[in-house]
């Protein structure tokens, strides 16, 4: 299956809002968004501070509920499942890529990687062949072994990123996964995506302040104050 | 990766807290072991030299002797008395008590003349056994007497010294005789210690002019088969015109203190163990509070609220199983040494002995270990352990992971 023999919708936000309440103060993060995001694409969302954009890949990773509209996951509305059934959707559907203090510094580059498969509860040998081809994928064989600590920033990126796809989630959420790195680093990062979502059709949604993950995006999502902007693909 | 792995490695994170923590809990651990087989040992000699060295379980005297001993309230029909107590299964040994003057040389003092039957007692009381110098009371010695530690000093005689004993017999002449010191015994209790004088019942019943009769039977209740209670009771029937008390009614202070030593021990546990508990909440907050970030990623990626406090409980279930270990190894030694070589309190106590509630104590003091004196503090331990990480446990498994990840 390839992204354009693909119809249905992987996510779907309609008329989605956000409204953080600090004492008195409402503040409106996301204003009636409505989005679908397809099998395979490559998006990003990008725009000022503030704009909404964490706010929104929380809704997408259903971390985070909707004050009005509904989030669907893969046909699924959110707002019908319960914290476990969540924190299970999670689980099996979607992928994290984080800043920053993505990794459990306790454990070494493997077992971060087979973090969601051990809580799957797949068995040893499969979860060890998945999480050694992916570990391959991201470019880290030979490094199972070694902790956090011991990797660099985008090294342990991209353990993060290994333990996003490793699963096979049905989108990949990274909420600015090149912010805390450097630009060299950064490009074999994107590259590094780029490659699994052409060679395996995953699809990646990011936000980002980054001109280079946006020249790359095969779709750019421009938010402003909570309102979706633009939306193109260039 | 298991659980348990993953829990040590987080434990083993902050070496320095851990080990702290780890180390405060051993030793109040250890404090708590070592006090518990202190205690234990008091009271089992508060117990043995009441009950076991001159007491026994349950006593019979005349109505009024205990009030007014005076030397005509007598048990009557004391060997049918004792072969019936013999025939329900207890042992019982008659005993006839006077006051006198011992005197040797130029010294003189005041001695609680007791006339014991020296087979019988054996099996009532152990009296027999805590002798300091020299021998027990032996039939064939009628004139040699056993006398307590401190009227040996009072008197200045020590084995083999002759002394006169000077009381009022019973068909009121003068009765004096002259013994020997055959025995001195060890502390045994304040009374006997200072005024007691042991001698064989024939030869009191000489010197007294007593031609039968008892002032006390002392009943014991073997191997305590019955409880005392209803021991007390079956005895009380057999003798219906005499009075029947046993030890807790004898001695009321006594059978308390006993009593209440299981609430001084967990009163004195709550106390140190609540110092330990707030070392491990404070330890288990810090802990939790630095890796906010690391709770909110696991529960991005799907752990439950449930498996959160679960880890929690590990990390602290570990750490008390390593405390716990420790206060083994520290507390059982000292304890399991004392208790082999005793502990000296020569020092604290005047005279040589130390005397709590009228029993006598050896200075030695030894403390005894036994399973429970161990297992007590440690489950203890472990209790509070899991009281202490309640609440950070919950807070943990409560971290929302929106905020969680941003939070730096
Ligand atoms: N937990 C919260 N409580 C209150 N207000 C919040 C909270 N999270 C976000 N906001 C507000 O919502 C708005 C959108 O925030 P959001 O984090 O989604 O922006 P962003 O586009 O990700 O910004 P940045 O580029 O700085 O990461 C901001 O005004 C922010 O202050
Ligand atoms: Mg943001």
């Amino acid at each position: 299956m390839n992204k354009t023999a693909s119809p249905y919708s992987i996510v779907s936000l309609s008329t989605v809002s956000k409204i953080y309440k600090q004492g008195k103060i409402e503040v409106k993060a996301l204003d009636r968004v409505t989005l679908k995001i397809k099998k395979g694409e490559f998006s990003a969302i990008s725009g000022p501070s503030g704009s909404g954009k964490t706010t929104l890949l929380n809704l997408v990773g259903a971390l985070d509920t909707p004050t009005s509209g509904s989030v669907t996951i893969e046909g699924i509305d959110l707002s019908e499942l319960t914290k476990t059934e969540l924190s299970i959707l999670r689980r099996n559907r979607i992928g994290f890529v984080f800043q920053a203090y993505n990794l459990i510094p306790v454990l070494t580059a493997f077992e971060n990687a087979e973090f969601v498969l051990a809580l799957q509860g797949i068995p040893e040998a499969q979860r060890r062949r998945r999480v050694m081809g992916v570990l391959h994928d991201v470019g880290l064989s030979g490094m199972e072994h070694r902790k956090p600590d011991e990797l660099s920033g985008g090294q342990q990126q991209r353990v993060a990123i290994a333990r996003a796809i490793v699963p096979e989630p049905a989108i990949v959420l990274a909420d600015e996964p090149t912010a805390n790195i450097d630009s060299g680093t950064a490009d074999s990062l994107l590259d590094l995506m780029q490659l699994l979502n052409k060679e395996k059709q995953i699809t990646f949604l990011f936000s980002t302040h980054d001109n280079r993950v946006m020249e790359r995006a095969k779709r750019l999502i421009t938010m402003r104050d909570g309102i979706v902007s633009a939306d193109e693909e260039p | 990766m298991n659980l348990v792995s993953f829990a040590m490695r987080n434990i083993w994170r902050n070496r320095e807290r851990t080990i702290v923590t780890v180390c405060a809990m051993a030793l109040a651990g250890s404090i708590m072991i070592f006090y518990g087989s202190l205690m234990e040992g008091f009271m089992k000699v508060l117990e043995r030299n009441m009950i076991q060295m001159s007491l026994g379980d349950i006593q019979i005297h005349s109505p009024g002797y205990q009030n007014d001993p005076d030397l005509y309230k007598r048990i009557e029909g004391v060997s049918s008395i004792l072969a019936e107590l013999e025939q329900k299964g207890f042992y019982a040994t008659p005993r006839l008590f006077a006051f006198g003057l011992a005197a040797s040389g130029p010294a003189s003092a005041g001695v609680n003349i007791r006339g014991i039957d020296i087979n019988r007692e054996a099996k009532v009381t152990t009296a027999y056994k805590h002798v300091l110098k020299g021998q027990w009371l032996s039939i064939k010695d009628p004139k040699g007497v056993v006398i307590g530690r401190k009227l040996a000093r009072r008197l200045g005689i020590d084995l083999d010294s002759e002394i006169v004993i000077v009381s009022q017999a019973t068909d009121g002449s003068m009765a004096n005789d002259l013994y020997s010191v055959k025995g001195i015994l060890k502390s045994v209790g304040s009374e006997i210690d200072s005024v007691g004088l042991f001698m064989e019942i024939g030869e009191f019943q000489e010197l007294m002019v007593i031609e039968s009769g008892a002032h006390e039977i002392a009943v014991s209740n073997p191997n305590n088969k019955i409880p005392l209670a209803s021991a007390t009771k079956v005895v009380a029937e057999l003798v219906p015109s005499y009075e029947t008390k046993n030890w807790r009614e004898l001695k009321p202070l006594i059978a308390q203190i006993l009593d209440t030593s299981d609430a001084a021990n967990i009163i004195m546990m709550t106390i140190v163990y609540s110092a330990v508990a707030m070392v491990i909440l404070n330890a288990t907050l810090m802990s939790i509070f630095e890796r906010i970030p690391e709770f909110g990623v696991m529960k991005a990626l799907g752990f439950s609220p449930m498996q959160i406090a679960t880890m929690i409980y590990t990390e602290a279930s570990l750490q008390a199983m390593l405390a716990c270990s420790l206060a083994i190894g520290i507390g059982i030694p000292p304890s399991y040494y004392f208790q082999n070589n005793g502990l000296d309190l020569s020092n604290i106590g005047s005279d040589s002995t130390i005397s709590v509630a009228g029993v006598a104590f050896d200075p030695l003091w030894f403390p005894i270990l036994t399973t429970s004196t161990i297992l007590t503090p440690i489950i203890a331990l472990f209790i509070i352990t899991a009281l202490a990480v309640i609440y950070p446990g919950i807070k943990a498994a409560l971290i929302r992971p929106v905020e969680a990840i941003h939070h730096q």
